[in-house]
């Protein structure tokens, strides 16, 4: 019986107090400052945009979603669907790429991860403002539980890792009302990810028409929102959206459980 | 022992053929070029009965551009020396067929079925050759032959996939997959039961394949690094590593100390933030969320660390040929201890509480249990042999980087003694195997408080001539799974041209189907997970 006793005490040792973070959305010291999670274009005053730093640029981005364009005006675009955030550009070039630690990053289209610097237009202002008039839009919003199911498409689990990441009592996304379900059949929202593998576009199909209307599709990570480092091959798709429509791009390799959460809501805004 | 006095040991052993073979040295490999294929049965069976020689992986590689022909190596390695057997053959183009070993090396069928979707070249013997990675994929498409364009569009068919009929009265197949219940990668598993009790299970893996080999083919070197990285997102050091270390050794260089203990200390804490993940799984699948979540608090305590250390939560962006990028100061040193020190400490906690809890030791005993034959007939790797009692460690065997310099406790023969009766309680179930995750996430604690100070000569060193062309070499490393394995051969202008990957996950996949024989389905979650084993390291 004494022995019984020591192991209560175990359980009255570990158990502090709660340990889930208080409002994940907002920025704070829990994210390292040097964590890498968005690129951004933010050229210093003294940057110069010519043929030799543009094609230095594309060159150091292994998923070519930096793109160097000289037609009737010099242009860099970056595409952040693309970016697998290996920090190559900032070392090549610090003097036009930024890096932060920011997870706000999920987009409604396409075209919006894209960001675009000219060097006639300079200091010009970032798409992201769109990002954070959506952010300022949500409140209020889990009024209703909502239900999703994961569907990995051929990612490398990276973005499993995060996924899961979300039911730990560190996140706890439960406690917002979102849980996660084990069928199509049962969910409002699809989170995909992976570059959509060619092996795996039959079953993707069939989930997607499994789950009831009105439905979400959120695609995860950078695979899902190009094909990422993967791109188009034989054996990919280049993106989740060619398989079926895709209301939800959150960027990143992988996406951080905020920046999964922060799309999560840009989501539940459209129902 | 030096690699040179081994090598000349095998070279003495290996007289017997002496006609028949010729023998080229690299580093700690010797390659044995044998002039007729068929031989090859008559060499596998020496080296398996007389040397103790065990099946590592078969690489296939297209070289009709150099006239070769279609070149096949079977790769074997030891269990004692530091020390990797090539055996080449030729195949001729009009001849698709090459020997198969299966009788030999039961562990080959996997390798063979593989080449023969990959290359279209047929092992003639193998009883098993069904499609193992390409699905709906027409006959006559081999996506890793030279002539084969990366981009090439596929018209594929649908093709239906022949499971073993299991027939008999009262037995049911049950389908799994590819889309699982929980948040996990895709596959299929087709169980036959009778009852509650699994009589056969047959998986069909392949569907995270995304090229990853091909792809590689296409990228410069510094680039596949990245790529090295995605293979499995939670084995991402282990896997660099050994791609860099593959290209330094043809480079031959010598990478700075500093970076060596940095590529140290990452790996380690990638070891420990899986295990601890995989162990809270393990205790999630029997149903006990207060251990998982506890576990799962840990895991991501490790991840916040790995952030601060690095900017990625799972550790991308570490490693570079020639050394590493990501510098660390002796203020993030001393964060790690402390961050390990309390980790453990509550760890050792829940492991008490978890040893005292019979609801959940009587899930793990006696659960999905493999036996000691099946480690070698199946060429496994890492915790899935050492929970049988047979260590397989590539950190011991093969020591790599920083780790021969690193100076453990030494042990009071007592402590060896216990850990030998250990390893003979380990009976091959779900408990051996949560036990051997333990003492590696201890030993991985041992091995990182050994590094106290970091020293002081650079991150990283350049290459800066080009690669010989056609020159190859073995990189490996010892992920939480086990033993991974990339061969590349270097192209022209530094690029790839054939990149091989063997993941543990590859050669340990097949021991599923024969763990969960006489269990009920319902511990095939538990049984799963305390493998746990890469979907995607799988199907590349």
């Amino acid at each position: 019986m004494k022995k019984n006793t020591d192991k209560t005490n175990h359980l009255i040792d570990m158990s502090f107090k709660s340990v889930a973070i208080k409002d994940p959305l907002k920025m704070d010291d829990t994210i390292a400052a040097n964590y890498r999670g968005y690129v951004m274009l933010d050229p210093d005053k003294d940057f110069v945009l010519n043929d030799e730093t543009g094609k230095i640029l594309e060159k150091s981005c292994p998923t070519h979603a930096i793109t160097y364009q000289n037609y009737d005006d010099l242009k860099i675009h970056l595409d952040n669907g693309k970016c697998i955030l290996c920090g190559n550009c900032q070392v090549k070039s610090p003097e036009l790429i930024k890096i932060t630690n920011k997870f706000d990053l999920a987009k409604k289209r396409r075209d919006d991860l894209i960001e675009t610097f000219s060097m006639y237009v300079p200091y010009g202002k970032t798409y992201d403002e769109l990002g954070k008039e959506l952010k300022n839009k949500i409140n209020k919003i889990f009024g209703r539980s909502l239900a999703i199911r994961e569907i990995d498409a051929g990612s490398c689990n990276g973005c499993e890792i995060e996924i899961n990441a979300l039911n730990n009592p560190i996140y706890d996304i439960e406690r917002y009302g979102i849980t996660f379900v084990a069928s199509p059949r049962h969910a409002d929202v699809l989170l995909v990810t992976g570059p959509a593998s060619k092996n795996m576009e039959r079953a993707l199909k069939i989930a997607y028409d499994s789950t009831p209307n009105p439905k979400i599709v959120i695609a995860v990570g950078a695979c899902a929102c190009s094909g990422g480092i993967f791109g188009n091959n034989y054996a990919t798709t280049g993106g989740i959206d060619n398989i079926v429509p895709v209301n939800v791009y959150i960027p990143g390799c992988p996406p951080r459980p905020q920046a999964l959460l922060y799309g999560i809501l840009m989501a539940i805004n459209k129902i | 022992m030096s690699h040179r006095e081994i090598i000349k040991k095998y070279h003495s052993k290996l007289e017997k053929f002496d006609s028949d073979i010729k023998k080229l040295e690299n580093n700690n490999e010797l390659h044995l070029v044998l002039n007729d294929p068929s031989k090859l049965h008559e060499l596998c069976k020496f080296l398996k009965k007389d040397l103790d020689l065990r099946l590592l992986t078969i690489i296939c590689c297209d070289e009709r551009k150099l006239n070769h022909g279609f070149k096949i190596r079977h790769v074997f390695g030891s269990d004692v020396d530091d020390f990797f057997l090539f055996v080449t053959s030729s195949i001729d183009e009009s001849h698709r067929y090459f020997p198969s070993i299966y009788d030999v090396f039961p562990s080959s069928i996997l390798y063979e079925r593989e080449i023969n979707d990959m290359f279209g070249l047929m092992a003639k013997e193998n009883p098993n050759i069904k499609p193992l990675i390409l699905h709906d994929f027409p006959n006559d498409v081999f996506p890793l032959r030279r002539d084969f364009k990366l981009s090439d569009d596929v018209k594929r068919y649908s093709k239906q996939f022949e499971f073993t009929p299991i027939t008999g009265e009262g037995v049911c197949e049950i389908p799994v997959g590819p889309i699982h219940a929980g948040i996990i990668e895709p596959g299929h598993f087709r169980f036959s039961v009778l009852g509650e009790t699994i009589i056969n299970l047959e998986t069909r893996l392949g569907y995270a394949h995304k090229g990853i080999e091909k792809l590689a083919e296409s990228m410069s070197i510094n680039d596949v690094v990245f790529l090295s990285e995605r293979i499995s997102g939670d084995e991402s050091v282990a896997n660099s590593i050994a791609f860099c270390q593959a290209i330094e050794k043809i480079a031959q260089l010598t990478i700075p100390q500093k970076a060596e203990q940095l590529r140290l200390l990452f790996a380690e804490l990638e070891r420990i933030y899986n295990h601890f993940g995989t162990l809270g799984g393990i205790l999630t699948d029997v149903g006990f969320p207060y251990g998982a979540s506890r576990l799962n608090i840990l895991k991501e305590q490790i991840m916040q660390l790995n952030e601060r250390l690095s900017g990625s939560r799972i550790l991308f962006g570490i490693n570079q040929i020639g050394g590493v990028k990501t510098n660390m100061t002796d203020k993030m040193l001393i964060d790690i201890h402390s961050v390990l020190d309390d980790a453990f400490q509550i760890f050792e906690k829940i492991f008490d509480l978890l040893k005292s809890n019979s609801s959940v030791m009587d899930r793990l005993r006696n659960t999905g249990i493999i036996e000691k034959q099946m480690v070698r007939d199946f060429g496994l790797v890492g915790i899935s042999s050492r929970c049988i009692g047979i260590e397989t460690d590539a950190r011991q065997t093969h020591p790599y980087g920083y780790y021969p310099s690193i100076n453990l406790k030494q042990k009071t023969p007592r402590e060896i003694m216990e850990h030998q009766v250990e390893l003979q309680k380990r009976i091959g179930d779900v408990l051996s195997r949560f036990m051997s995750r333990v003492d590696d996430l201890r030993q991985s604690k041992d091995i990182i408080d050994s590094i106290t100070a970091l020293k002081d000569d650079g991150l990283s060193v350049s290459i800066d001539d080009e690669l010989t062309p056609y020159s190859s070499g073995l990189g490996y490393a010892e992920s939480h799974r086990g033993e991974t394995l990339h061969w590349i051969m270097i192209g022209e202008h530094n690029s790839i041209f054939r990149y091989k990957i063997r993941t543990p996950s590859f050669s340990n996949w097949p021991i599923i189907e024969h763990a969960v024989l006489n269990n009920i389905v319902a511990d095939f979650p538990v049984i799963n997970k305390s493998f746990d084993f890469s979907y995607s390291g799988n199907d590349l």
